[in-house]
């Protein structure tokens, strides 16, 4: 700087603007694109694909944290899981990033080809988002929306980078210089995606605040008894005389959806289907780091349950209660005042006012399949005089491979049931036989058999759905029931004038903190579930 | 493109004939001595940009650089720069003397506007409107202003409105001058030319930027002619410092280039010319 000099030195900003006015710099300048175009870096779209990763991964962590808000409780989940999916998403990102190459050094027009590829890419970010959030639940709180911020934020970087790279490239390669317009578009679409969020978000109906639940006192207790693995018809002479006996009661059948064991069994239990419920498959996935589970939100199944299995950098984590966003029919009973207690169902946990003993009790404790019933029926035993009893029985289903054991498996299942319903027919309680085969193809049959008392009619047969079976217990034992559940109550199957006539319009969601269960056991109770023929 | 419009440049000169021998070989060391030759490809570039006949562009060319070299005898006399060196070589008037360096100066300017005036395959119009832009550039509105500014300025206080002036005139005025003789060869519309003015009057003060940055920083090796020369001046790269001077280089150019977006693939020449002036070292 020369010594003396009265004009003291001007600013890098200070400049531009005076030159501005001077006439130059006037020119609208996709700056990131000529400085990459300059600097012979037109033909790398790393940016492109590092900054597409980072927001697909957002997308994918927000739609977790918007569907499953437990899933955030402890920061550090989302924060591993963005990690991974950061670097899982890499690899395609690449190649999604070569493709753009090659399409950039074929444009003839690049400004258009630069805006449909940026608005595409946001597009896709938003989908991940929106899409990946709704189909893990539909049952989306408002302040869901909020997670859209980061992900129009991400996206517009993103799209930008798909933008510049996409013009340096084209410059840099074909010598096609880049059009200045079209950057009002990203902001265009980064709303446009907001807003359909928000309309998709709002679309889902408002759910109502739980009411107090008014009982009709019931004399007799309900037995509810849950069979897996009953083939609809078949099997051995057991199989058939435990069918001869259910057929004395009345029956509703339904035909069986595709589905996990956790899945079709939870529909039974809560009255809502899985999209309501949220328990799908038998496990969750848990990122290397990550205190949490969670379901693998859209576009990710391919690392959380493939590739990141595959090299250890993700766990399986087994289906809990946490999971489940509906209350089961033993939950809203305790919540309504009446004892119940249940043992052995999938995704159950402890529950104020219920004595619940989980599968996870059950299963880790059963050798087979008739350890795990012997061991249900027991626990049920010691929880004698609830007002509401429930058992799930998962013999059969752990012997399906093999027919003589679990024929005899049944059998012993039909001596209990002997009992029970011998206790029905005095009055003494309601029994309610589910059964249903997990593992038999889509369209078997499934049914409830119901001994109510004796009042010398013949038993009746009609066609139910699942979520008939939750309301039908709890009306039964004079509980209001939702009128949000889609299934009714089957007055077919009790006493006549038995069940509670008055509804209330919701029992509300299911919220609870993840268990705060260790890898280590997680890890000993799905090798478990996978020595008794599941997750194979 | 380079060869054919050395060659050209070459066969433009007066013929060693003439009569004056020390004049020739002043002459012919002022414009033939190796340059950049910036200024003539940029109005080569325009001109095949608007698809201008190859004879009338050339003449556009050669009349340009002709200008250039005038200006640069004159600048680096002992009356205005006193440069003892140019493109690596003695100054002009150190091998020729003052009297016939000056006289060298006339006889390219006029050269170069007999050469416009005569430029084959263009109309008298097109002619007639190329020597009125090389005698903006050159004259009283244009390098002469700009020198005459530069010499009576105080270099202590001078804005950076003060120095654009000068370097828009000196330095700016001969780059526009070119694309719009290169425009006017092929018959431009306007809307054209305006862009091409825009894309020039950027890449001349990136040039001149450049410039100032290199006689700070370059290697008079490789430059060919001496550095510091200017350290008693202000000039760009003392106001505005050299990390904001080569950003603001960087913007420049890239705002000329952008001024090509409405030619399209067809302006990629004119852009790779724009490069060059940001990897220069001489």
């Amino acid at each position: 700087m020369s010594a003396g000099r009265t004009v003291p030195p001007v600013g890098l900003d200070e400049a531009r603007r005076r030159l501005r006015e001077l006439g130059y710099l006037d020119g609208g300048v996709e700056r990131w694109v000529f400085a990459r175009a300059f600097e012979g870096r037109g033909g790398l779209l790393v940016p492109a694909a590092v900054l597409g990763a980072f927001a697909a991964a957002l997308a994918a962590v927000c739609a977790a944290a918007a569907a499953e808000p437990e899933f955030v409780a402890r920061p550090l989940s989302p924060v591993v899981l963005l990690m991974h999916l950061s670097f899982a998403f890499l690899v395609p990102a690449a190649l999604l990033a070569a493709a753009l190459g090659q399409a950039a050094d074929r444009a003839r027009s690049p400004g258009a080809g630069a805006a449909v590829f940026a608005a595409a890419s946001a597009a896709g970010i938003f989908f991940l988002w929106i899409a990946g959030a709704y189909r893990l639940t539909r049952d989306l709180p408002a302040a869901s929306l909020l997670w859209g911020f980061p992900v129009a934020l991400a996206a517009l970087l993103a799209a930008r980078s798909v933008r510049t790279g996409y013009l340096a490239r084209a410059y840099a390669r074909s010598h096609a210089l880049p059009a200045s317009r079209g950057r009002g578009l990203l902001f265009g679409i980064a709303v446009a995606g907001l807003l359909v969020a928000a309309a998709v978000f709002a679309s889902r109906p408002a759910a109502p605040l739980p009411a107090p639940l008014h009982v009709s006192p019931r004399r007799e207790s309900i037995v509810v008894v849950a069979i897996d693995g009953l083939p609809a018809d078949g099997g051995g002479a057991e199989a058939r005389a435990l069918r001869a006996l259910l057929a004395g009661g009345a029956t509703g059948w339904w035909a069986q959806e595709k589905g996990s064991p956790p899945e079709l069994w939870t529909t039974i239990a809560t009255g809502v289907p899985a999209a309501r419920h949220g328990v799908r498959a038998l496990e969750r996935v848990r990122p290397l780091g990550s205190p949490s589970a969670l379901r693998a939100p859209l576009g990710t199944a391919w690392y959380l349950r493939g590739i990141g299995p595959a090299v250890g950098l993700v766990a399986s984590a087994p289906v809990s209660a946490a999971d489940r966003r509906a209350l089961a029919f033993w939950e809203v009973a305790a919540s309504a005042g009446v004892p119940s207690v249940s043992v052995g169902w999938w995704a159950s946990g402890p529950w104020p006012g219920a004595a619940v003993i989980d599968n996870r009790e059950v299963l880790s404790r059963a050798a087979g399949g008739e350890d795990g019933d012997r061991i249900a029926i027991e626990e049920l035993a010691r929880n004698p005089g609830r007002a509401l009893a429930s058992v799930y029985l998962p013999g059969p289903d752990i012997l399906r491979r093999e027919p003589k054991r679990r024929d005899r498996e049944i059998g012993r299942i039909r001596e209990f049931l002997a009992r029970e319903v011998a206790r029905a027919r005095s009055g003494e309680t309601v029994l309610l036989v589910l059964t249903a085969d997990s593992h038999a193809p889509p369209g078997a049959h499934a049914g409830a058999a119901a001994f109510d008392g004796s009042d010398g009619r013949p038993p009746a047969t009609a066609h139910i759905r699942a979520v008939d079976v939750a309301p039908s217990i709890l009306a039964r034992a004079g509980i209001p029931v939702a009128s949000d559940l889609p299934g009714r109550p089957a007055a077919f199957l009790f006493r006549e004038g038995s069940l509670e006539s008055l509804s209330v319009p919701t029992y509300g969601v299911r919220a609870e903190p993840p268990p705060a269960r260790s890898p280590t056991s997680d890890r000993e109770y799905l090798k478990k579930l996978k020595s008794l023929g599941y997750l194979n | 493109m380079r060869p054919a419009f050395e060659e050209a440049l070459a066969r433009s000169l007066p013929p060693d004939a003439s009569g004056a021998p020390a004049l020739a070989r002043a002459i012919s060391d002022a414009a033939l001595s190796p340059g950049k030759r910036l200024r003539p490809l940029v109005a080569l570039a325009a001109a095949n940009l608007v698809r201008a006949p190859e004879p009338a562009a050339m003449a556009v060319a050669v009349s340009i650089e002709l200008v250039h070299a005038a200006s640069l005898v004159l600048d680096d006399l002992p009356s205005m720069d006193d440069a003892l060196r140019r493109r690596g070589r003695p100054a002009v008037h150190v091998t020729h003397g003052v009297a016939i360096s000056e006289l060298a100066a006339v006889a390219l300017l006029c050269r170069a506007f007999e050469v416009a005036a005569n430029a084959p395959e263009l109309a008298p119009a097109g002619r007639a409107r190329v020597v009125a832009e090389l005698a903006r550039a050159a004259g009283a509105e244009g390098c002469c202003a700009g020198q005459a500014a530069d010499l009576g300025a105080d270099p202590s206080s001078l804005a950076l409105e003060d120095l654009e002036s000068i370097h828009a005139r000196k330095t700016g005025a001969l780059f526009v001058a070119a694309v719009k003789g290169g425009a006017i060869a092929g018959g431009a519309r306007e809307p054209s030319i305006e862009a091409l003015t825009r894309f020039a009057r950027n890449l001349g003060l990136a040039f001149q930027i450049t410039d100032d940055l290199l006689d700070l920083e370059g290697d008079p090796k490789e430059m060919g002619k001496d550095t510091l020369r200017d350290g008693h001046r202000a000039n760009f790269a003392t106001l505005f410092g050299a990390p904001s001077s080569r950003r603001l280089v960087d913007e420049l150019l890239e705002t000329s280039v952008s001024a090509l977006g409405r030619f399209g693939a067809k302006g990629a020449t004119l852009a790779d010319l724009a490069r060059v002036v940001r990897d220069r070292r001489s």
